[in-house]
């Protein structure tokens, strides 16, 4: 356990006086004068960019065209549940990072309304665009610098459901009038159900599926793909990122489709592959891939700086989405390790103890996102870093030689391979299950926090192998289930209560501050 | 020439005090999400009532 | 109808997964590899004194231990085999070799493997998983290969001394496509309109070739198809004939419960079946036998997994294709409840064959063994029937 005698939160002291039973909290948080003017100027820049934003008549346009539009009322008050409690460094880490993902979702959808048919319209800034899912890593848009990756499940469905809890419901009860049980995962499913309601912006040349991240997700690609073929005309392909990924005999394979792909995308889009944008975009996720072993370090200390959620929220931004393609990220990754460094020197804490440091394993519910900031100040456990955010380690080519162009189809492949949860939902146990206890040992944790996603069969399937080995390594492993992003199978309290009940029965602990052990928020954004 | 430096300082300092004085009364209040969590119904109800062309 | 000949001793070897036959072809010598995935090419589990036993779990009925080890949200059919693992029903098993199809077949194995349920006292025992393609074209079969090669052949032979040559390869594709072309005949007689053998008794046949060493089957099956030759079909008309679509069907009651409605099950389109999993393999001598196997599985697989559009859409045309052949009034699309793939595909497929192939369908999902809620499923098929007797009605009215 590590103290601090003399720490005291800036400040607001019970968090619990935030909340009522409302949609939004009763008043934003004190944090002492200089961070409460830091929060106060960084809620500001996000005004300043929805009003840039709803400034455009095609976006007011696509306000009333789309549901999942409505959640995007919500911005300010997703960034205030990531910065609950935090002050000093941790506010500004989770600042520069989630205000940077706020400004890159609303720049995506801006794009996507501009080439929306139902919207902007605007046909040529269409044709240079390529759909891509949600889960894909977007390492074949790499050496594509005049054309855009969009990825239209992210702001319509993975964003909306982090935005406002109840953003899903409606599409999945769309989906399952029309068939499809009500136990596969919701994600998959809530996305088929846009597309059966034919809620999803229309654009681009030509759109690239990946079968990442489970059987649900490759099946509703299937609903989708047939909706762009037939209605709209785009054609679509089919990315296969092979299932054991780890072993040497796959690889050829999945190189061998990457470079499908890359043809298919010059086919319907009259562009042609560029080596030297692809070589400096490796650059960059090799940049990239050091800055996150960095905050990795930091986080092995007693003093970890850059965590919960918004460490995995922009680490999939950045790795995935981003795919170094963009030269704006590894100025904001050099700002955060900046911050990172500075408080663990400091030996800032976000809270008076660490009782615990825990990893984060399985799939997060996208709707209780803000759990992982609670269970610091709940409870004063540390999340130190989660499934998702544990990707490639790799270094890929970056120089451009005539060999490193042939490795180049290999590590995009890599790449692909290693989408955030696939690279351990699949692979086999030794990725999901051992792997776990190697980086509780390399990170030094002494807790797990297993979220189990009921209906992620992947993780499921492994329950009492991780339940058994936990025991025998002498691991305290909390099973906190949920339903990803149907907050009516399992509600935030009771996702909640899980650790309650735990902290309370199995370690006898009492929560450093009570006042937010039950939240009144069922009915809230 | 100074007065009017001052005077125009001085505007200039209360449009920022007012500014802040609004703005940071509507942030520290939540005003702005209590706002848009009054439109969300609306809107939700807008979305019912469109026609759509729901099929596989 | 007259009962066949043999039909109690087919039913009787699909009463235990550890039957008679393994019994005995192990006792003769024989290496048995067990699989859990269609997508495994069976001559080449065949090869010489090898021969391919599917697992399944007849008379599945607690869940326990299996639902405790991976939840009650894997799909029955991979709780049921786990469970009967557990309790050492799969104990005659030399090898497991299981391609990462569906995730939960692979948790399923993987726990298999990890609780050591099989393989005591056999030190050349192995487990082997195997990628497989997810798309249809040259580079996946390129991939079918190589994990053919590097997951079926070299384990068997560097594990049981098992000849992989070529010959080999041929010699079994001949075996392999005896069987086919015997259940491919009995499985003809389905598109009369008076059929002289049921949907149910074709199941078992059917299921028994893939449970079963399929060598030690071959006179009964012979023996089978000159008997159907001159039997007596009954004179009354089934109420409707209906294609089956789906999942694993392990348990023979469903087909059976589906007939005692008056239905008559007249094309098997689902994992496991004879559509078309009994589709003799074509070689030729310009090319080898074993890339000429990957690329027939490869091309005619119906699994939901293969992702590709051209597959997506072939699938609900190839059901179209065979509910014609085969005289179906409509479909049943079943699925193994918890099973994602089948889940999505039923919803599109039942969707698409409804309205673009103009076929009465019926989609339903189901448990794995159907005594656990036959009463459920007996009132959907019904009223399923009832329907397309509806539809024919109004159709010879002209309404």
């Amino acid at each position: 356990m590590i103290r601090q005698e003399n720490w005291k939160r800036q400040g607001d002291q019970q968090l619990g006086v935030l909340f009522d039973d409302g949609k939004v909290r009763r008043r934003r948080e004190w944090r002492g004068v200089k961070d409460t003017l830091y929060d106060y100027g960084r809620w500001l820049g996000i005004m300043k960019i929805l009003a840039t934003f709803i400034a455009k008549p095609r976006n007011v346009k696509a306000m009333f065209r789309y549901r999942w539009m409505a959640n995007y009322l919500a911005v300010p008050h997703m960034v205030d549940k990531f910065t609950m409690g935090l002050r000093d460094e941790a506010l500004r880490i989770v600042h520069t990072s989630m205000d940077f993902v706020v400004y890159d979702v609303a720049k995506t959808m801006d794009n996507v309304f501009r080439g929306d048919r139902k919207t902007g319209n605007d046909k040529a800034f269409s044709d240079k665009c390529v759909l891509t899912d949600e889960n894909a890593m977007t390492a074949f848009m790499m050496g594509f610098p005049t054309l855009k990756a969009i990825l239209r499940e992210v702001p319509t469905m993975f964003v909306a459901n982090l935005l406002t809890q109840y953003s899903t419901t409606h599409y999945l009860d769309v989906a399952q009038q029309f068939g499809i049980p009500g136990d596969v995962c919701p994600m998959p499913e809530a996305e088929a159900g846009i597309s059966i309601e034919d809620d999803f912006p229309v654009l681009g040349a030509c759109a690239v599926q990946v079968n990442t991240t489970c059987d649900g997700s490759l099946m509703g690609n299937g609903i989708i793909a047939k909706r762009l073929e037939r209605e709209y005309g785009i054609p679509t392909f089919q990315l296969v990122a092979p299932m054991r990924h780890r072993e040497a005999d796959v690889q050829d394979y999945a190189a061998g489709d990457i470079k499908q792909a890359i043809a298919f995308i010059e086919e319907h889009t009259d562009e042609k592959w560029d080596w030297k944008n692809y070589f400096e975009c490796a650059k960059r996720v090799n940049e990239a891939t050091r800055t996150r072993l960095a905050w990795l370090d930091i986080n092995a200390t007693d003093y970890p700086q850059f965590v919960g959620a918004p460490f995995s929220l922009y680490n999939d931004t950045n790795y995935m989405g981003n795919c170094g393609r963009s030269p704006d990220f590894p100025l904001v990754d050099a700002k955060i390790l900046k911050y990172a460094e500075t408080g663990c020197t400091e030996k800032r804490m976000m809270a008076p103890e660490y009782r615990h440091r825990a990893i984060i394993w399985g799939v997060q519910p996208q709707y209780c996102i803000d759990m992982l900031n609670w269970m610091v100040h709940c409870w004063g456990i540390v999340p130190l870093t989660d499934m998702l955010s544990l990707v490639n380690t790799k270094m890929i080519a970056e120089e451009d030689t005539p060999e490193n162009r042939e490795q180049a189809y290999y590590d995009m492949a890599w790449l692909n391979e290693n989408m955030i949860m696939r690279n351990r939902t699949h692979g086999g146990y030794r990725v999901l299950v051992d792997e776990l206890w190697e980086f509780c040992e390399q990170l030094h944790a002494d807790m797990v926090i297993m979220w189990e996603h009921m209906s992620c069969k992947a993780l499921d399937g492994m329950h009492g192998q991780f339940e058994e080995q936990a025991r025998e390594k002498g691991i305290h492993l909390v099973w906190v289930c949920h339903d990803l992003c149907d907050p009516r199978v399992y509600t935030r309290q009771a996702i909640r209560d899980q650790l309650n009940v735990y902290m309370r029965t199995v370690l006898r602990e009492e929560p450093l501050d009570p006042s937010i052990e039950f939240l009144p928020d069922e009915n809230a954004w | 020439m100074s007065k009017k430096i001052a005077a125009l300082l001085l505007k200039l300092l209360l449009a920022a005090a007012g500014f802040f004085a609004v703005t940071f009364t509507v942030y520290f209040f939540n005003l702005d999400m209590k706002l848009t969590s009054k439109i969300e119904p609306f809107l939700l109800r807008h979305y019912d009532k469109m026609e759509r062309n729901t099929s596989l | 109808m007259k009962d066949l000949k043999h039909l109690i001793y087919f039913e009787n070897l699909l009463q235990t997964a550890n039957n008679a036959l393994i019994t005995q072809a192990k006792e003769e010598g024989g290496v048995c590899v067990a699989y859990t995935c269609e997508n495994v090419p069976e001559p080449l589990m065949n090869l010489g004194p090898a021969f391919s036993v599917r697992l399944f779990a007849p008379n599945t009925v607690s869940l326990d231990i299996s639902t405790y080890y991976m939840t009650g949200f894997l799909c029955e059919s991979s709780r049921a085999l786990l469970e009967r693992a557990v309790e050492g029903g799969f104990n005659f098993a030399d090898c497991v070799i299981s391609p990462d199809g569906c995730t939960m077949i692979n948790r399923c194995v993987e726990n298999m493997e990890l609780l050591h349920t099989m393989g005591e006292g056999n030190d050349r025992f192995f487990h082997q998983y195997m990628e497989i393609p997810l798309k249809a074209d040259e580079n996946g079969l390129g991939l079918y290969v190589v994990q053919c090669q590097n997951h079926v052949l070299n384990p068997l032979h560097e594990h049981y001394g098992i000849d992989i040559s070529e010959e080999a390869i041929r010699k079994a594709v001949t075996k392999h496509n005896r069987v086919c072309e015997l259940i491919r005949a009995i499985g003809d007689f389905r598109k009369e309109e008076h059929p002289r053998i049921t949907g149910y008794e074709f199941h078992v046949l059917t299921l028994a070739t893939y449970v079963c060493p399929k060598h030690l089957l071959i006179e009964k099956l012979e023996e089978t198809l000159e008997e159907l030759k001159t039997r007596e079909p009954d004179a009354k008309p089934y109420r409707a004939r209906v294609a089956v679509v789906g999942s694993e069907i392990d348990d023979s009651g469903l087909i059976k419960l589906i007939e005692e409605t008056g239905a008559y099950v007249c094309a098997d389109r689902f994992c496991f079946g004879s559509l078309p999993g009994r589709d003799p393999i074509v070689l030729t001598e310009q090319e080898d036998a074993l890339t000429q196997i990957c690329r027939q599985y490869m091309y005619r697989c119906q699994c939901p997994r293969m992702m590709n559009m051209a597959k997506v859409y072939g699938r609900k045309e190839y059901v179209s294709k065979i509910a014609k052949e085969y005289g179906a009034d409509g479909v049943i699309y079943e699925q193994v409840k918890f099973c994602d793939p089948w889940a999505y595909e039923r919803t599109l497929g039942s969707s698409m064959l409804r309205e673009d192939y103009g076929f009465p369908v019926l989609s339903v999902d189901r448990p794995y063994n159907i005594a656990s809620s036959s009463g459920q499923m007996r009132t959907r098929v019904q009223a399923f029937v009832e329907s397309i007797e509806i539809k024919k009605l109004k159709k010879g009215e002209g309404v």
